[in-house]
């Protein structure tokens, strides 16, 4: 069985953790770096950060509540066997037209490695995994439903194949993100975790706030023994 | 236990169309590597990538559905409707998005790998369900392996992977900033290795049950017996220069396809002719291997980096040396660095096992391992 043991969240005005039922009110994206690090969602420095994309941004900040609603603590030299696998509408496409428009801008002389590097959509979680330590599986899916439980359940599916013992699934985009840490069921403490697929029933919905609120709302925790289901 | 195994396979490279000019080629030690003439170099590193001979820039039609059009038109009656679609690409059509930055033609969103898969399922005829996965320049065996593992776990019992990228001012530009690319031409395992050619390719494979593929009379090309993803989590262009990260892989794949490491005849690495990837994979095998020196081999001195269609190209070379016992000479390679001495040769190398290994890693520290084997019964129409 698997396990939802931590959700973290953020959009232009709040963000949050969705087991612990946190929700606090930020002032922009801009501040948030800051914020986390005064606040311990991240602790220590993140390498190079200001010059992440936003989606890298956005995909370090919900991965850092996620593992924080979770209990789990991190070290970048301490590496846990954690994969981390990411989705979102648009890629990497912002990040495609700065570098290639700057390229051309310089009068096609002079590309930009540190544009060129976001080109892959799979870089966001990279810097995630840098930063947390992440060793296991890294991938970047479009599913082309486009949704989360889509998400959810090929990360589920990974962790019962044994490919790895946990996974981080997150989907970030530039106004949102959220962050799911998903566990083996017998590795988690009896009420600490949700059951997975009650949580992809209720990420499906149409509109972020929605999703957030309902995920936020009460729903049943893992009983004593997990694995007797 | 089900297995998953290859029943079709076919791909265009810089060597022309088809497998058989690929395997030739790299068995002849000759280079696919050439001038760049699709795009001015004046202000890039390098004037040489591995182009496919022919592909010309048309406003039309992309490089990359002119390289898959005819690949999937050929097998369309053999692959059924039901078929689960996964497409494996760093950038998919990027033209697309040079052509909306320099012209303001089309829309960059057209460039999106989501929109290409979606060519690709009306094109193979599909009923429409699919992905796209992404993992740098191990993004086709990462497909592989996650199609595999669809497979094993009787979740589905047809895949259709497909791989594609293609060489463009885009890519060349960027790997040109990062001083990542050999001035002249990638030599692998080279003492004097100064970085990689890019290069080009699309290719498929349709993957099965064992089951079904019995079934339906199928002929079968080898089996993906296991796999193994891991990520260095170390830095973002650079790969961790202990290998631990790359040899985890390879012990999880190992693990997966239930074979020791005496059991691997022969390794196709990844090879980039970068400095620190090519050593790294030397430490990541050894840890491994031991002093039990295997037959490695790079193919991309031949047909340059092909970077998301990078894992298929070589899971189908792989499948080529696992049907003829020798694997290809490491194309371009001169003066072999102290590392791979014993291991990679600039010559053809014979192995007996019907079990080998394929290696693959990427930007942000992405490793995949493969293990192949053999298919029981050749598939001589096909490879």
């Amino acid at each position: 069985m698997i396990a939802v043991t931590g959700i973290g969240w953020l959009n232009h005005k709040e963000y949050g953790l969705a087991i612990g039922k946190i929700k606090k009110p930020h002032e922009g994206i801009d501040s948030l770096y800051s914020r986390f690090k005064h606040e311990s969602y991240f602790l220590y420095p993140v390498k190079n950060f200001s010059r992440f994309d936003i989606i890298s941004k956005m995909t370090c900040f919900c991965a850092a509540l996620a593992l924080k609603d979770a209990g789990i603590l991190y070290s970048g030299d301490q590496k846990k066997e954690i994969g981390i696998f990411g989705t979102n509408e648009t890629g990497c496409l912002e990040s495609n037209l700065d570098y290639f428009r700057d390229y051309i801008e310089s009068g096609r002389i002079l590309a930009r490695g540190n544009l060129f590097i976001y080109t892959l959509p799979s870089i966001p979680m990279a810097e995630a995994a840098i930063h947390f330590g992440l060793s296991g599986p890294l991938l970047h899916i479009a599913f082309n439903d486009g949704k989360i439980s889509s998400l959810l359940s090929f990360a589920g599916k990974s962790i019962m194949e044994g490919e790895t013992p946990s996974i981080l699934a997150v989907k970030a985009e530039e106004a949102s993100a959220v962050c799911f840490m998903l566990q083996k069921g017998d590795s988690v403490s009896a009420g600490k975790g949700l059951y997975l697929d009650n949580v992809i029933a209720l990420s499906d919905k149409s509109n972020f706030e929605e999703m957030i609120t309902s995920l936020t709302g009460s729903f049943d925790l893992l009983p004593d023994n997990p694995n007797k289901n | 236990m089900i297995k998953a195994v290859a029943v079709a396979c076919d791909m265009v490279t810089p060597y022309g169309w088809g497998i058989d000019p690929c395997w030739k080629g790299l068995m002849s030690g000759i280079t696919a590597i050439r001038r760049i003439d699709r795009f001015s170099t004046v202000n890039l590193h390098t004037d040489n990538a591995a182009t496919v001979p022919g592909l010309k820039a048309v406003k039309n039609k992309s490089l990359i559905m002119q390289m898959l059009t005819p690949l999937l038109s050929k097998i369309v009656p053999g692959i059924p409707e039901e078929t689960f679609v996964i497409l494996a690409t760093t950038t998919g059509e990027i033209e697309i998005l040079e052509r909306f930055v320099l012209n303001k033609k089309s829309e960059a969103k057209k460039s999106l790998p989501g929109n290409l898969l979606d060519k690709i399922i009306t094109l193979a005829g599909t009923d429409g369900k699919g992905m796209v996965i992404s993992a740098a320049c191990a993004s086709s065996s990462a497909a592989l392996s996650k199609a595999a593992s669809m497979i094993r776990s009787r979740e589905l019992d047809c895949v259709l992977m497909v791989a594609c990228d293609c060489v463009s001012e885009f890519v060349t530009a960027g790997f040109s900033s990062l001083m990542a690319l050999d001035r002249d031409k990638a030599k692998p395992f080279d003492k004097n290795r100064q970085g990689l050619s890019l290069g080009e390719a699309a290719g498929y494979m349709l993957l099965m049950s064992d089951e079904r593929a019995d079934r339906e009379h199928r002929s079968v090309i080898g089996e993906i017996a296991g796999w193994g993803l891991t990520n260095d989590a170390n830095h973002i262009t650079g790969p961790s220069k202990d290998g631990i990260g790359l040899s985890m892989a390879i012990l999880n794949a190992l693990e997966s396809a239930g074979v020791s490491e005496n059991e691997i005849g022969s390794i196709s690495a990844h090879g980039t002719g970068t400095i620190y990837n090519d050593s790294m994979e030397m430490r990541a095998i050894k840890k491994i291997f031991g002093q039990r020196p295997v037959p490695v081999y790079s193919v991309k001195g031949g047909t340059g980096h092909t970077m998301g269609a990078a894992g298929l190209l070589e899971t189908i070379i792989s499948f080529c040396s696992l049907d003829k016992k020798v694997v290809p000479p490491t194309v371009n390679l001169r003066d072999i660095d102290r590392e791979a001495e014993g291991w990679v040769s600039s010559g053809q190398q014979s192995f007996e096992s019907p079990v080998t290994l394929s290696t693959n890693s990427g930007f942000g520290g992405v490793n995949s391992a493969l293990v192949l084997k053999k298919a029981l019964k050749k598939a001589e129409e096909i490879l």
